[in-house]
């Protein structure tokens, strides 16, 4: 005890308020009222959403399949031809036939089927079939009115055969093409589609840049949901849509910004330290085996045959 | 604003990769000869941040949230070339991890939301704060200004992009085989969303965090701010050796906004109200005859250079609109040169040197242990 | 205390075991704040050396600067009897030999792991200073093994709780089998375990001849991990230099660099 008023030299002073034993600003029980979720529990919930979203494709990446034991070089070489091919394809029957193949291909890959396609038909329906809904109608869609809703000068104006074509057309090919990236993305571990994009011959550079922002998603992840709970911890009842909650996500970014700054420096030295000198050298290598080799063939005839329907089905 | 696999045609999307990919490259050699090692955890940590940004929920007065993308935060903060990497590896990630935004139109996505959105918000923020000290109040409003203003200008390229799709591709009985919505319909449909919630979304979050570091990190400010003075009293005296309004500048940009904006008269279906020609008139109004006096008139003027825009082949339409741009930007640079000479008495002194390329060098020497 | 000493290392012909050499240093951040002042140090091939004192007082700067990652505004840095410059380190061969013989651990794991898998990043010095990939490849199998931490390889750095961060962390320097280890606060934010784990190893390195410095204000475990004490006042100069049982000997001067709070110097 050396201070000279008794305490503890260098002690902090704390103020009254915070001794008491009392309760807290509010003494509350559970009778508040509740709104939907604020943008604090938005935010942090998508955090951990990514987080659930990550873990989960990395199990599927390491199960037993056939998706998961082709190099991944070739696996993005085929999503490409085969997004080309969806994207060429005029006749419905081509884009089912695509759509059936990606389902084939999600059951040889160990892949609960059932979550394959809620994943893509959840997605589908809200960004698509509502959006290209009003293109069945006359009004965007000029043709054949088959169903007619209202007339508009004498002329009938409603549903058309081109737009309802239209319509399908968009859904399926948007489904089939979420299918395939799906397919990709979920059968292959994150740091071998990186190496594949290497092998691929993008830059060396950018493929290092890419990895080591996915690392730094995670950690700035975790101050920012830090961050919000936080502040929901230390608001009471529910947060409200003000200038301060604009102030606070404001202050949040410049904070992470300032955090990231201090970090890309630190990683720098850390970089430069083991010999880092402007180019990157990785570990990663990778040879095509024959079953790679196969099934880019299976793809390429795949594709040829998918083209060749279409262009019977619907010809130009 | 990401657009999915499916929306457009594999033609639009090989053009999106054709423009994409130089304009990243020419980024790359930039930030990589500005911050030389430095460059991959920098812009790293830059992706990441625009990745998160992306996923805050910034909440807007109404009531209810929407997220930015943060292109124009990070263009002031390091400069559009920057952002442009930044924002495209962001991009990266949601569409491979995520599956948002599609594969085959990364490239449409990367120049819309990567390039697009940084340059036009950048150009914005130059423009509204020039000569505006660091820590001054009309940075702030640069910088909502440069948000609202940035993804509205990317917001509008989706909707050229989505409009172009069902009149260049559709099958035989004129189904769109792509999105089917025309120009009229896709640009109001972007602009409105954009323009009401994403836009002051993006804008509010642009503001508050320039706000936010003129208080608290004025050192991260000023890495792609050099020469800028930091209070009022400094902004004042840099702003009587500035140079004045430079017509030729002004004429070029006047040209070039109405450049841009010229696929917007597609929306307008029909001829122009009140510039039919008097016969047209006659016929659409079921009128007896051609009134007198427009009869006599019309008439009047008929010694022009290009009658009728040459109307024949579309090089000579092309020929009549590149003379058209010539003149307007003549007589804008004519107009602007006289308000010069009548209202600019200030005395032209050559700008200070050394104004940039000093920048992310110093980003991060904070004090840190 | 003689290390300290500046004067008694005038000799221009260098003494093969005084690895690094600093005369004179100070440094600002900024040149604004400053972090490092008049500061003159020596250390000798095997030594253990603890540098000590309060947050802020420099001993962070003064392992970036043995390491090469910030130079001196004034004053002169040696090592292994070649002058070590921001100019000096942009020749290759230079800079390829001056990384390779001096590794460091930053107190902060998740500045450097930074790569997409632990295998990676362990891989990543190596690679860099130009080893072939077969080597490299096992070089980062046997690191894993010594530090009993095979299964991590595969995982992703998020993946990992702050322990574990730290032995990748350590790992990623000792695949370089470096001369001189610097190690930043090694011991801080560590669980008790974790904490002895990393005293054993800095030991054995120690026994194996390695030099080690590491700047620490963990002082129960001092006479475990050094031979030799550095303490920094806070206002960035060396103030003492001499074996943990003099320093720890000397409570007054430990106040006085708040490396103890008062009322526990008067307790003990």
């Amino acid at each position: 005890m050396t201070g000279a008023d008794g305490s503890h030299a260098g002690a902090v002073a704390v103020p009254d308020w915070l001794v008491q034993q009392d309760v807290a600003l509010c003494p509350c029980g559970c009778v508040g009222r509740r709104r939907k979720a604020s943008f604090l529990t938005r935010t942090i919930r998508g955090g951990s959403g990514i987080l659930q979203q990550v873990l989960f494709g990395e199990d599927v990446a390491a199960a037993p399949g056939l998706l998961q034991r082709i190099d991944p070089r070739t696996k993005i070489v085929s999503l490409l031809a085969l997004l080309v091919v969806a994207g060429l394809a005029h006749s419905m029957i081509t884009l089912a036939a695509l759509y059936a193949l990606t389902l084939g291909l999600a059951a040889a890959s160990a892949m609960p089927l059932g979550f394959f396609v809620r994943r893509v038909w959840l997605f589908v329906p809200i960004f698509t079939g509502i959006v290209v809904l009003p293109a069945t109608l006359s009004v965007v869609t000029p043709g054949h009115v088959v169903l007619t809703l209202w007339h508009w000068h004498g002329v009938a104006e409603g549903i058309t055969t081109q737009g309802l074509l239209a319509a399908a057309r968009v859904v399926c090919r948007v489904a089939a093409s979420i299918s395939l990236v799906v397919l990709l993305t979920l059968t292959t571990p994150w740091v071998r589609l990186l190496a594949a994009l290497r092998g691929l011959g993008v830059p060396r550079i950018v493929v290092l840049i890419v990895g080591m922002a996915y690392r730094f998603v995670f950690l700035l992840l975790g101050s920012v949901t830090d961050m919000f709970q936080a502040r929901q911890a230390r608001t009471p009842g529910t947060p409200r849509h003000d200038g301060t909650a604009r102030a606070f996500v404001g202050a949040g970014v410049g904070a992470l910004l300032g955090k990231s700054a201090q970090l890309s420096e630190e990683v720098h030295h850390a970089m430069l330290a083991r010999g880092y000198r402007g180019d990157a050298t990785t570990l990663e290598r990778h040879r095509l085996r024959a079953a790679d080799l196969g099934y880019a063939a299976a793809v390429v005839v795949v594709a040829a045959a998918l083209i060749w329907g279409d262009h019977v089905l619907v010809p130009r | 604003m990401h657009i999915p696999d499916g929306y457009l045609s594999p033609q639009t999307c090989a053009a999106g990769f054709v423009v994409a990919v130089p304009v990243l490259a020419t980024a790359a050699a930039r930030v990589k000869r500005r911050v030389r090692t430095r460059n991959v955890p920098t812009l790293a940590v830059l992706a990441a941040v625009s990745f998160l940004i992306m996923m805050f929920n910034v909440p807007i007065p109404d009531g209810t949230t929407a997220h930015a993308v943060g292109g124009a935060l990070i263009a002031i903060l390091l400069g559009p070339w920057a952002a442009a990497i930044a924002v495209t590896v962001a991009l990266g990630f949601q569409a491979l991890l995520f599956g948002d935004g599609g594969v085959l139109s990364f490239g449409v996505d990367v120049v819309n939301m990567a390039v697009i959105l940084p340059f036009a918000g950048y150009g914005v923020y130059r423009l509204v704060a020039r000569g505006a000290a660091l820590t001054a109040r009309r940075r702030v409003l640069a910088a909502f200004l440069a948000g609202y203003v940035g993804i509205n200008v990317a917001a509008l390229c989706v909707g050229i992009e989505l409009g172009i799709q069902p009149d260049l591709f559709h099958d035989a009985t004129g189904a769109p085989l792509y999105s089917p919505y025309h120009l009229a319909q896709s640009i109001p449909a972007m602009l409105l969303a954009h323009l009401t919630v994403a836009g002051v979304a993006e804008g509010i979050l642009t503001a508050a965090v320039l706000g936010y570091l003129q208080r608290a990190n004025l050192p991260l400010l000023r890495v792609n701010h050099p020469g800028v003075p930091v209070d009022a009293a400094a902004a004042d005296a840099e702003r009587t050796r500035r140079r004045r309004l430079r017509p030729g500048v002004v004429a070029a940009v006047v040209v070039a906004a109405l450049v841009v904006l010229t696929p917007l008269g597609l929306l307008a279906p029909g001829g122009a109200f009140g510039e039919d020609s008097p016969q047209d008139l006659r016929a659409a109004l079921g009128l007896a005859a051609v009134p007198a006096g427009l009869a006599h008139y019309s008439g009047f003027w008929h010694d022009v250079l290009f009658p009728g825009y040459l109307s024949g082949s579309p090089w000579t339409y092309i020929v009549s609109a590149v003379v058209g741009i010539v003149v307007v930007g003549l007589v804008v640079w004519g107009a602007a040169t006289l308000a010069v000479r009548l209202f600019g008495r200030r005395v032209p002194v050559p700008p200070p040197a050394a104004e940039r390329e000093d920048t992310v060098e110093q980003v991060t020497d904070g004090p840190a242990r | 205390m003689s290390h300290a000493d500046p004067t008694s290392h005038a000799d221009p012909t260098p003494d093969p075991q005084e690895l690094l050499v600093c005369r004179h240093l100070s440094y600002a951040y900024l040149e604004r704040h400053p972090a490092l002042d008049d500061v003159s140090l020596t250390v000798r091939r095997g030594e253990r050396v603890a540098l000590l004192g309060a947050n802020g007082c420099g001993k962070s700067t003064l392992l970036k600067v043995l390491d090469g990652l910030v130079f001196p505004d004034a004053g002169s840095y040696t090592a292994f009897g070649a002058p070590v410059t921001e100019d000096s380190l942009e020749d290759e061969q230079m800079s390829r030999g001056f990384r390779s013989r001096v590794g460091f651990v930053f107190q902060n794991s998740d500045a450097q792991v930074f790569s997409p898998t632990v295998r990676e990043e362990i891989a990543f010095g190596p690679l860099q200073l130009g080893l072939s990939r077969d080597e490299t490849a096992g070089r980062v199998d046997d690191v894993l093994h010594m530090l009993g931490i095979p299964d991590l390889a595969d995982r992703a750095p998020f993946q990992l709780s702050g322990g574990q961060k730290k032995k990748v962390a350590i790992a990623t320097v000792l695949v370089m089998s470096p001369e001189v280890l610097l190690f930043d606060e090694p011991t801080a934010a560590l669980d008790p375990r974790t904490r002895y784990w990393l005293v054993e190893l800095i030991e054995r390195l120690g026994t194996a001849g390695r030099t080690i410095v590491h700047a620490t204000h963990d002082l129960d475990l001092l006479h475990r991990i050094a031979d030799r004490c550095v303490v920094f006042s806070e206002d960035h100069r060396i103030v003492a230099d001499g074996t943990p049982e003099e320093i720890l000997r000397d409570r007054r001067l430990l106040v006085e660099v708040n490396l103890v709070h008062p009322a526990a110097a008067a307790v003990g």
